[in-house]
């Protein structure tokens, strides 16, 4: 322990001492050869490797040649020096410049855990360093993860896509393969994918202390009332667990639906005659409509009336009857047309063509009739006045 | 002093022996033929050209009546031409023949009654042209079954049967000119030229002179000529004239029957259009309406010639 505070009030001394962001230049008091670390006591693993960044610092001295060493070192533990991903022996700084290199350090499983002391020794010609290490063995650190949204509330209606973006960190020092779910209200549909993609996934992995957006699309269905919902999203990964509650408020939505009874859309009508259809609005929203007038468009000169002719009220499933009466023109040709029954309410609107069948009267057939009985009264008054000769 | 009895006594003879003569002139034979050929021809073609080039119709079966290729005119417009030629042939030496063979006075000597014979004659003729037409449209019906192998809907059958009966109508106008003019005039050649001049001028000419007919009547306006339109009256009076020969009456009802899309024969305007459904078929009540007083005209004029023709017969003199 003493050596540590040796070290950092070396360390101190040189930060103080100096200006801080010149490191590198010469300061003009300091010469001679450092070795400098940010951590010098840490924490490994048994049976596995952990790497230590080092730099050597050259202050003010020629560049020589610098042999690197490690003394202290246990049995079974393997150490090696390396520069540029080779093992190194020594180094050659330059004058006020600092060459970094790493010392890894692979540690057997059976190890006891107190306490190990490597010193780590830049010899050269005319100056020398060394950097004691404080290695102690330690267990895992336990996966922690943490889910954060960045809106937890959303409103919309039925019909309307509710994207949360989740932030999920991986607190632990390991990559995890994090499990994605939501809990949300029966049929309503719950789907993860990655913040600008469209596959849905099930889990992601997360590097250590990484952090990474995920969107949770919750589709409502369509007939749902208006009310506020609630879905958990959780994630999971090994042990680590982290869930956060969302809100959706979902608005209701009218949506009127206009049709004949039995959903009919064709009649018939006389020429000149008043004929009724009846016909039904129906709310198949989820908020109530108010005002609903109904109107129509039939072909020209013809008219069209309703009864009743506007709807004060008409809640989400309800239904409501309504006769219309239409007279064609009396001039109109028998055949077909075709003619526009429309419902508007606040917010919502709806419209149906129906196909009318005109007939023509009959009228003119009769009189055609009483024509042809005319001709067969003058045969027999023919007969009656000249017959039988 | 009148005579007692039904006027009707011994029409059954009468009718029965004009039919068998009818049946087994050579003179009918030769006109069923014309009549039989240029049918099926006709309607052969029509065939033909359905079973290769129609798409989906659901009147088919009219098609047959109605579809021509040059250089034959369809199966009713050759009718239209054909039958009257047939009804003249039938009846135009009727009445006068009897008076040139002197068979007259033996016939009358008979308990027959004039208007037993008169009556016979004509329902004869009718009835000869009805059996004509009957095997002629089963015979088109069959080809039809036969060669396109689609079944007619009933409301096709109907519809064509309707015009089997109008084109009897039609058949019997001429029929009753034919006779009236036999009655008319002792020759059988001169009724024979004038009920063909009658026939020429209504189906040839009559089309030609109504819009003359219809210019000195209700002389056209300045500002109308240079627009080159004619007025509504015009057209409304021209189609009346025009109305007044057979032929348009027969081919008005053709359309009505046989193109069920038709929806009107008269002017139509643009207001009565807005909203129609245009192409779509008119149910066979509708069509019937829609030619109905046509139909009925036809039937009148049968009658009425007639009529005519009757009181022209009994009032004549008939010597032995």
């Amino acid at each position: 322990m003493r050596s540590i505070f040796l070290i950092l009030a070396i360390l101190m001394q040189v930060v103080l001492g100096t200006s801080p962001a010149t490191a590198a230049e010469a300061p003009s008091e300091i010469k001679g050869l450092w070795l400098v670390t940010d951590y010098p006591a840490l924490t490994v693993r048994a049976g596995e490797t952990s790497t230590v960044g080092i730099r050597l610092q050259n202050y003010n001295l020629p560049p020589e040649r610098v042999t690197l060493s490690v003394d202290g070192v246990p049995e079974d533990w393997k150490v090696a020096l390396l520069g540029g991903g080779q093992p190194i022996g020594a180094v050659m700084p330059a004058t006020n410049e600092t060459v970094s290199f790493q010392l890894r350090i692979d540690v057997p499983a059976e190890t006891a855990s107190g306490p190990h002391k490597l010193v780590l020794r830049a010899k050269g010609q005319s100056a020398s360093a060394e950097l004691p290490l404080d290695i102690s063995l330690g267990n895992d650190l336990p996966a922690k993860l943490s889910l954060k949204p960045k809106l937890p509330a959303l409103r919309g209606t039925s019909r309307s896509n509710f994207d949360y973006e989740l932030d999920i960190r991986n607190e632990s020092g390991k990559d995890l393969l994090v499990q994605l779910a939501a809990v949300a209200p029966p049929n309503f549909q719950t789907s993860f994918t990655e913040n600008y993609g469209s596959q849905e996934v099930t889990s992601v992995p997360i590097a250590a202390g990484q952090t990474k957006t995920m969107k949770l699309k919750v589709d409502p269905p369509d007939n749902i009332a208006a009310d506020e919902y609630r879905v958990v999203a959780s994630v999971a990964a090994e042990d680590a667990r982290a869930e956060v509650p969302l809100t959706m408020q979902i608005t209701g939505r009218p949506e009127l639906r206009i049709a004949g009874k039995d959903g009919r859309l064709s009649g018939e009508a006389e020429a000149g005659e008043k004929s009724t259809f009846t016909l039904v609005v129906s709310n198949e929203g989820t908020a109530p409509i108010r005002d609903v007038e109904i109107s129509g468009t039939p072909p020209g000169q013809w008219e069209v009336s309703f009864e009743p002719k506007k709807i004060d009220l008409l809640g989400p499933g309800e239904k409501a009857e309504v006769q219309a009466a239409l007279t064609p023109s009396a001039k109109a040709i028998a055949g077909d047309y075709m003619t526009t029954f429309r419902a508007s309410g606040e917010g919502a609107s709806s419209s149906a063509d129906f196909r009318i069948t005109v007939r023509t009267s009959t009228l003119w057939g009769v009189v055609g009739l009483g024509l042809i009985a005319v001709a067969l009264l003058v045969v027999v008054g023919a007969v009656a006045r000249y017959g039988r000769r | 002093m009148r005579r007692k009895g039904s006027p009707w006594t011994g029409l059954a003879p009468v009718f029965l022996k004009e039919l068998a003569d009818h049946l087994s002139s050579a003179r009918m034979r030769v006109l069923e033929w014309l009549v039989l050929l240029t049918g099926i021809a006709a309607v052969y073609t029509a065939i033909r050209e359905i079973g290769s080039v129609t798409a989906e119709d659901p009147f088919l079966l009219l098609r047959l009546f109605t579809h021509a290729r040059d250089p034959l005119p369809s199966f009713v417009s050759l009718l239209g031409f054909l039958i009257p030629l047939v009804a003249i042939g039938l009846g135009f030496d009727a009445v006068n023949s009897e008076f040139s063979r002197r068979t007259m006075s033996r016939v009358l000597a008979q308990p027959i009654y004039r208007d037993a014979l008169l009556v016979g004659k004509f329902l004869a003729g009718l009835g000869t042209l009805a059996i004509s037409l009957v095997a002629l449209w089963l015979l088109i019906v069959g080809l039809g079954l036969v060669l396109l192998g689609v079944p007619p809907s009933g409301e096709e059958v109907l519809r064509s049967l309707t015009f089997l009966v109008v084109t009897l109508f039609y058949g019997g106008v001429w029929l009753a000119v034919a006779i009236l003019f036999s009655v008319l005039f002792r020759s059988t050649a001169t009724s024979a030229l004038c009920a063909i001049g009658l026939w020429l001028l209504l189906t040839i000419l009559w089309p030609i002179l109504v819009p003359f007919i219809v210019q000195a009547i209700i002389p056209p306006d300045p500002a109308a000529i240079i627009l080159g339109v004619t007025s509504l009256e015009q057209i409304e009076l021209q189609q009346t004239l025009s109305r007044f020969s057979p032929n348009t009456l027969f081919g008005e009802i053709v359309l009505a029957l046989l193109h069920p899309s038709t929806r009107a024969l008269g002017l139509v305007f643009p207001s009565q259009l807005q909203g129609a459904l245009l192409g779509a078929p008119l149910p066979f009540g509708e069509s019937l309406l829609l030619v109905w007083p046509q139909i009925t005209g036809l039937i009148a004029a049968v009658i009425l010639l007639f009529a005519i023709t009757y009181v022209s017969f009994q009032r004549q003199e008939i010597r032995a």
